[in-house]
């Protein structure tokens, strides 16, 4: 068990793409590290890097303080669960599992052993002389994670090990990753597309975006304190609702948003959470709005400045809630993060041009709301996001931890990255 | 299904609906069939003509080394009256024995060094990049093109130099070297299509360059090295011109028989004659189903995903 350390990592292929740029990463003895973004965003070449399967063409990566650029794969003693499981398809479980360990020339009772206890804890145990071919997708899963954690290694490296199972096994396997990592206490890094496994399973999340790293925090920080638009378009599902809106300060002092021909009001509080937003009063800011901090108001109450309406044009009762889509009248956000977040959501078409937002709100279960109806939508102002809408970045001021260093180029500094 | 005795509920749903109007919908279906089963019949007219083809003259050899000579003659297609088992032990008597001993040595010595040296070459060509790497594969592919007739005064004089004319370590590497071309290009093409991520799981799991290729990625060919080594043992086996030259002392079997027939307008053994050809053939016969079920299992199995 070891620290693993990415000091300027940047990885330029031999063909003057770049897949990684000044990628910076502290993992501390027996973290749990998420590298999260869409496909193409360089977290499998970073992953790889530390793997050793991939040369490292700027900065250094170090495992337990040793430099590891020039050393090869075998010898850094980190282990590598990999998406395609890539089982040894003509060995037993037990021969695929205890591989590592027979190159390593140990005493066959010391495999044997480590290989039961391994299929032990992964429920393998009736398994071991089955060839992979005959086994479910969870079970190969189990195996490829078996190989990784009978050799002990300093470190775990897991390429989004979940992608290929269904969606009811990876929820599974999602908690036993979890618990064996914790029972095991190794350091990991993981990789994946998917931010609810990010959430659920990182100790701390790392988001990245064309090679760059745009914010590294504990999840609940990244869900409530985005640096970016793209952070927060990134991470949340549904997505966080981001419209085009104007700062105004009024006659009284107070402080609202406007949202196409409508008014939202903000707390002071808000402000001197925020002192930048000061800088944008009069200005166009993009607000961003979690489905959550939104309620239908004939059940959360009327609240003078707090709501907004718009007509309805999908309800989804989810049973725990209602997805109530509604088409509010205001510019939609569209950025290059925005975009990019789209074309991975499967090339959501987005129109620049449109005077109105299709956003989702989660509504409680006792909603009567129905579809074309008139919604008057109470919003949770305190809660809501500002960003900057020429560079995207979230709007705070100098004091706040998460926009210490300049988003977009570096890593936003939380609490965790210091230890 | 319900629906299906109902066609004409208009509430059907739409896949309830196919399933209840199967009649129009099914006939290009069954038209389809019926064209398969036209190209069914097509193919297997065709293979069963020419497995016909190949099954007369193995079996009337084999039925003919069970003959007398005048029997071979008078009725070619009749069954012997009695087997005449003892044209096998006069064929051995004439060196048939002897013959396939250095047939089987050479050719298993051969095999085995083509397989080794091939899968090596192959490897590597197909899994590391290295200046040089497209050329040396396309000089493996020009040897193929290669008649090796062309070559047979130069390389007689290169074996006799080497003082390797009638022996066995001659023989295998002229062997070796007739083969390998072909072998190289097909487990070339083989050891592209093994998925990289086991042999990068295997280099995280500690394993050398030469671990990866032994202990993960040569058993994973193994239907590829099955096939082509089938292929090798088969073209090896039939090899005739170069023993010729290159061993005449020590003769394979093809020679052995060449000479048995050509003695035969002195001796007039024919059954001895069609004994020694059922000894040739029977090895590789067996050789091929001992195998071919596995050849099959491999290549339809594919890689694990």
């Amino acid at each position: 068990m070891a620290e693993v350390v990415l000091s300027h990592v940047g990885k330029v292929y031999t063909d003057g793409t770049r897949a990684v740029a000044d990628l910076n990463l502290e993992i501390v003895d027996g973290e749990f590290l998420v590298l999260v973004g869409p496909s193409g965003c360089g977290k499998t070449t970073a992953l790889r890097m530390v793997a050793g399967l991939e040369d490292i063409s700027e900065g250094s990566v170090a495992i337990g303080g040793r430099v590891v650029n020039k050393m090869p794969s075998r010898d850094r003693d980190v282990a590598m669960v990999f998406q395609s499981y890539a089982l040894y398809p003509h060995l037993s479980v037990r021969d695929n599992i205890g591989f590592g360990l027979k190159l390593r020339k140990l005493p066959k009772d010391e495999i044997n052993s480590r290989v039961a206890d391994a299929a032990e804890v992964l429920g393998l145990a009736e398994h071991l002389d089955r060839k992979p071919r005959n086994l479910s997708g969870g079970q190969r899963q189990r195996v490829a994670m078996g190989r990784a954690i009978v050799r002990e290694p300093q470190a775990f490296l897991m390429d989004e090990p979940l992608s290929n199972l269904d969606a009811k096994l990876r929820v599974q396997m999602r908690a036993e990753i979890g618990r064996i990592q914790r029972d095991l206490g190794v350091t990991t890094i993981y990789v994946t597309h998917d931010q609810t496994e990010a959430m659920t399973l990182g100790d701390r999340v790392a988001v990245m975006r064309k090679g760059v790293l745009q914010q590294i925090a504990p999840p609940q920080v990244l869900y409530d304190r985005p640096v970016n638009l793209f952070v927060a378009g990134f991470i949340g599902s549904p997505a966080m609702n981001l419209v085009h809106a104007t700062l105004e300060r009024g006659d009284g002092g107070d402080f609202t948003v406007a949202v196409g021909d409508q008014r939202l009001q903000v707390s002071e509080k808000v402000l001197s959470e925020r002192p930048d937003l000061e800088r944008y009063v009069g200005k166009a800011v993009i607000v961003g709005v979690r489905p959550e901090d939104m309620e239908d108001a004939t059940v959360a109450g009327d609240a003078e400045g707090r709501t907004l309406t718009a007509p309805t044009n999908l309800v989804e009762p989810m049973g725990s809630d209602v997805m109530a889509h509604l088409t509010l009248a205001a510019r939609a956000a569209v950025t290059e993060d925005i975009k990019e977040l789209a074309e991975d959501d499967g090339g959501r078409v987005l129109d620049e041009s449109a005077t109105t937002t299709t956003i989702i709100a989660r509504f409680s279960p006792r909603t009567e709301l129905q579809v074309d109806d008139e919604a008057k939508v109470y919003v949770d102002t305190d809660r809501l996001h500002y960003f900057d809408p020429d560079d995207g970045t979230a709007i705070w001021g100098d004091d706040n931890p998460a926009t210490t260093t300049t988003p977009n180029t570096s890593q936003g500094t939380t609490e965790g990255e210091s230890t | 299904m319900a629906v299906a005795t109902q066609p004409r509920e208009p509430a059907g749903v739409d896949e309830n609906g196919s399933a209840g109007k199967p009649a129009r919908g099914t006939r290009p279906v069954s038209g389809g069939a019926s064209g398969d089963s036209a190209v069914n019949v097509f193919s297997h007219t065709v293979l069963i003509g020419w497995s016909i083809l190949v099954m007369i003259p193995f079996l009337w050899a084999l039925v003919a080394s069970t003959k007398t000579s005048r029997e071979i003659f008078g009725d070619p297609w009749a069954l012997p009256a009695s087997p005449q088992w003892s044209n096998f032990s006069s064929a051995w008597d004439k060196g048939v024995g002897d013959y396939l001993l250095n047939s089987l040595i050479v050719v298993s010595g051969g095999v085995l060094l083509t397989m080794l040296l091939g899968s090596m070459t192959a490897y590597v060509l197909a899994r590391y990049e290295f200046r040089g790497n497209r050329f040396i594969y396309y000089l493996f592919a020009a040897g193929m093109m290669f008649p090796v007739f062309l070559a047979i005064v130069p390389l007689f004089f290169v074996v006799q130099n080497l003082g390797m004319l009638s022996t066995y370590h001659g023989l295998i590497l002229v062997y070796v070297a007739y083969s390998l071309p072909f072998t190289v290009f097909f487990m070339h093409s083989f050891f592209r299509t093994l998925p990289t991520s086991v042999a990068e799981a295997a280099i995280m799991d500690g394993a050398s360059h030469t671990g990866v290729f032994f202990r993960v990625m040569l058993p994973m060919a193994k239907p590829g090295l099955l096939s082509i080594a089938i292929f090798n043992v088969l073209g090896q086996w039939n090899q005739f011109v170069l023993p010729a030259f290159l061993s005449p002392e020590k003769p394979v079997l093809a020679q052995g028989i060449a000479t048995l027939l050509a003695s035969q307008r002195y001796e007039g053994d024919w059954g001895a004659l069609f004994a020694a050809l059922t000894v040739a053939m029977v090895p590789v016969v067996v050789v091929y189903l001992v195998f071919y079920r596995q050849v099959q299992a491999g290549l339809t199995g594919g890689t694990l995903k």
